[in-house]
């Protein structure tokens, strides 16, 4: 129940966290994933994760190009558009502000324990 | 299933689901060098081919809604005042009122049986009011909530007929209409008739041909049967892709979505025996 | 739009197998059972071919009722949806009654063949519009079936000089295959063609006059400006 309800809050946020890798530094899929998974959001399933990069590349945010390599496979690279820096930018201020909000509900819950108990 | 097996099947249900099929081939290749790369099956990597079709096929549609267009209230295309319907001694409707202009959406909600479908005909001029008074612009788009295709007809035919009946010509007709289909993430194939198609596609089917003319005025009754989560929200996309391309929409609907997003909502009271 | 009318109704008339088949059959069964007496077979015939074709009509009125109203609301003109789907349903008859001629003309010694092609031409212009007119009093198709077989089977019934029979549609079929076959004189022909001609005109308008009345929207006046 609980894994259920991470799982839909990083559905809502997914396309913001990918937004902000992204802004540190260009990196193809796989090592999205992981540095999701390093943050602490868990492993993303594939099936998330590529249709996200997908729609955030339709609507000019990201750009993707194939990079061969000496060592390794090709892979596929994204890299974040001067749009999609606006956007991250944009949208980490209004997600700042959504967490104070939500910070002061939850700490009043937490006060009110103290209160009670 | 093979990882060749994946990728077919990946891409035939992306192509079924309205993917240009260049797109679909590019997004094919990527997900098979994906996989290479990742040395991991398909399946391990994406999930089932069919899931993993319908997340990529919604998220490479043209997303109609990410820059809503500042919208002008056009003319009115449709004024009721103070429609009311009597069958015998049941009053179906009292005294509705409304004004719909160009480029807004009117939501019309109410219990079964509250006379939600009669009212949309008495907008379409299939039934007529027992009184009050009707006004509607000519260039009408109509999606009656059932019947509204011909079972022993392709999809492809359907288009023809209702471009004839529009004067588009009928390749335009067909272009349009499958321009249109992929929008609601459905490609018609050749040779189908619309009784082998499930209920959810006939009902695509039935909204397309209700905005085949590019109308002024789209009266829809919202389908539900068969329709699944992701149709219904393609649906509602195309409600506002309508309106914000300037049509004004009048819309039938049984569940409660995103309601405070249309401009006016009128809750139909049900029928009273007098 | 007429055209487009009628290619979709045809197509659609082709695609419904197990009813095309019974209605192509249906003639023939009859016209088995008596085809040991040529003027007898060819009058069971025509009347086949009559039912089979106002059968057909019956079922493509009903099925596209919703569809044409549909179309109707749009801008398609009520008459040009009655049109094109009777034109669909001629066309389809004409080519039943065609094969059928074609069988006389080889199995039977008939004295007028000419005659014959008239009579299945006739009976298939009263029988199609016949169809509609039933189609659009009983909007099912049991019931229309059900209709369809009284009067037809009335018809093959009836004293053919009483007046029953010649307040049937079909009665200058039985007319003119009696001047076919029996080179009578040509008052059977005349009255025959008297009788198609106001059962024709009958049931034709009968069509019309129900398409209209049951497609035409009301057309609600343009909205004034806020």
């Amino acid at each position: 129940m609980l894994d259920a309800m991470r799982q839909q809050w990083l559905h809502g946020f997914l396309d913001l966290c990918l937004l902000c890798l992204l802004g540190e530094r260009r990196d193809y899929g796989l090592g999205l994933a992981q540095r999701l998974a390093e943050s602490g959001f868990g492993e993303i399933p594939g099936g998330t994760l590529y249709p996200s990069l997908l729609r955030l590349e339709k609507q000019g945010l990201v750009q993707a190009d194939w990079v061969s390599s000496a060592v390794g496979p090709r892979r596929k690279y994204y890299r974040l558009t001067a749009e999609g820096r606006v956007a991250a930018d944009e949208r980490v201020a209004v997600w700042r502000e959504f967490r104070q909000a939500m910070d002061r509900i939850a700490d009043r819950a937490d006060l009110a324990e103290v209160e009670t108990a | 299933m093979t990882g060749d097996e994946w990728h077919g099947s990946f891409i035939r249900i992306l192509l079924d689901q309205g993917v240009d099929p260049i797109e679909a081939q590019r997004i094919s290749e990527d997900s098979r060098a994906e996989a290479i790369a990742a040395r991991r099956h398909p399946a391990q990597l994406f999930g089932p081919a069919a899931a993993y079709a319908t997340a990529v096929a919604r998220a490479a549609r043209p997303a109609p809604l990410n820059a809503p267009l500042a919208r002008a209230k056009g003319p009115v295309v449709l004024r009721l005042t103070g429609v009311t319907k009597r069958y015998r001694r049941r009053e179906v409707l009292r005294g509705v009122d409304l004004t719909l202009h160009a480029g807004e959406v009117a939501a019309v909600t109410g219990a079964n049986g509250a006379g939600k479908s009669t009212l949309l005909d008495i907008c379409a001029g299939t039934i007529k009011a027992t009184s009050g008074v009707v006004e509607r612009t000519a260039r009408i788009g109509y999606a009656p909530q059932q019947h509204g295709v011909a079972p022993y007809l392709t999809a492809e035919e359907h288009f023809r007929l209702f471009g004839a009946v529009h004067r588009m010509g009928a390749r335009k007709a067909v272009a349009t209409g499958a321009h249109l289909a992929a929008g609601l993430g459905w490609r018609p194939r050749a040779g189908v008739v619309a009784s082998q198609l499930s209920g959810g596609t006939q009902q695509k089917l039935n909204v397309v041909l209700g905005e085949l003319s590019r109308p002024d005025l789209i009266l829809l009754d919202e389908p539900y049967q068969g329709f699944d989560q992701d149709s219904y929200l393609d649906l509602w996309a195309q409600v506002y892709a309508w309106r914000d391309a300037g049509a004004g929409v009048l819309v039938v609907t049984h569940l409660l979505h995103d309601l405070d997003k249309v401009d006016h909502l009128l809750e139909l009271q049900g029928a009273e025996d007098r | 739009m007429l055209l487009a009318i009628a290619g979709t109704s045809l197509r659609e008339l082709t695609r419904r197998r197990s009813a095309l088949l019974l209605v192509i059959a249906l003639p023939l069964a009859f016209y088995s059972a008596r085809s040991d007496e040529p003027g007898q077979a060819v009058r069971f015939l025509a009347l086949g071919v009559g039912w089979a074709v106002a059968t057909l009509a019956l079922f493509s009125h009903v099925g596209s009722r919703h569809l044409d109203r549909r179309l109707a609301v749009v801008g398609a003109s009520p008459t040009a949806l009655l049109l094109g789907r009777q034109l669909a349903l001629l066309g389809t008859g004409f080519t039943i009654a065609g094969a059928y001629l074609v069988l006389v003309a080889v199995a039977q010694d008939v004295e007028r063949l000419w005659a014959v092609a008239l009579l299945l031409g006739t009976t298939v212009l009263v029988a199609a519009p016949l169809g509609a007119v039933v189609s659009l009093a009983l909007p099912r198709e049991l019931e229309g079936a059900l209709a369809l077989l009284a009067i037809m089977a009335t018809q093959m019934i009836a004293d053919p000089e009483g007046a029953l029979a010649k307040a049937l549609p079909l009665w200058s079929t039985r007319e003119l295959t009696t001047y076919a076959i029996e080179s009578t004189g040509d008052e059977f022909l005349h009255r025959g063609l008297l009788h198609f001609a106001a059962a024709f005109a009958l049931c034709a308008c009968g069509a019309w006059a129900a398409a209209v009345v049951r497609l035409r929207p009301s057309v609600p006046p343009e909205p004034a400006p806020a």
